[in-house]
């Protein structure tokens, strides 16, 4: 799956931990969702959609 | 690992208790105990004491999963737990076979749990080179 993640965040000058931290997750969480090596769950997938306040679809993407 | 993290903290504690009570039974053993002599109900009592720390141990992973609310640190987890026991029980089976038909030494079964604690060192290893991040401890 690919996802907008890093953009999303760089738009926003976030670092992944200020993303971490609103999220409630780790750092190593954020890094491993941006670099494709971990896909998230439903619920932490609808919690960084409402962070960004976008549709799931349009930060996650199927291959 | 996420020091910060109070998950983390308590399962530190946790397995720092049960590894000095497995040590130092494991060290009375060695001194109270005769080498060879017929089993009594006090050599079995000193020997429940490190099975006791070890179920001490797996409670406190046990813990860790349910109290760590990170889903992808929990992963690492898992997997390093996943990664520990299938290098043990292959590793056993191996031997065991070698030891059955062939002239291998024996391997006393005391060993195989410091096997799995170092496998999950493995296992730590492993998320890293596959991941990028090791996971607690």
């Amino acid at each position: 799956m690919n996802n907008r993640l890093k953009v999303l965040r760089a738009e926003r000058n976030w670092s992944q931990q200020d993303l971490a931290e609103q999220l409630g997750v780790s750092r190593q969480s954020v890094n491993a969702i941006e670099t494709g090596k971990y896909d998230p769950s439903l619920p932490l997938a609808f919690r960084i959609a409402e962070l960004f306040a976008l549709s799931i679809e349009a930060i996650f993407q199927r291959d | 690992m996420s020091p910060r993290n109070p998950a983390f903290r308590s399962y530190q504690r946790r397995m720092a208790l049960a590894t000095v009570v497995y040590v130092a039974a494991i060290f009375a053993a060695s001194t109270i105990l005769h080498h060879r002599a017929a089993p009594s109900p006090e050599a079995i009592g000193v020997a429940l004491v490190p099975g006791l720390a070890i179920l001490f141990m797996i409670y406190a992973i046990a813990r860790l999963l349910l109290e760590l609310d990170d889903e992808y640190l929990r992963l690492l987890e898992v997997r390093k737990a996943l990664f520990a026991t299938a290098l043990t029980l292959a590793g056993c089976s191996v031997w065991g076979v070698l030891e059955i038909f062939t002239a291998v030494p024996p391997l006393p079964v005391f060993w195989v749990f410091p096997l799995w604690a170092v496998g999950l060192a493995g296992g730590a290893m492993f998320n890293k080179a596959t991941l990028g991040t090791g996971g607690c401890a």
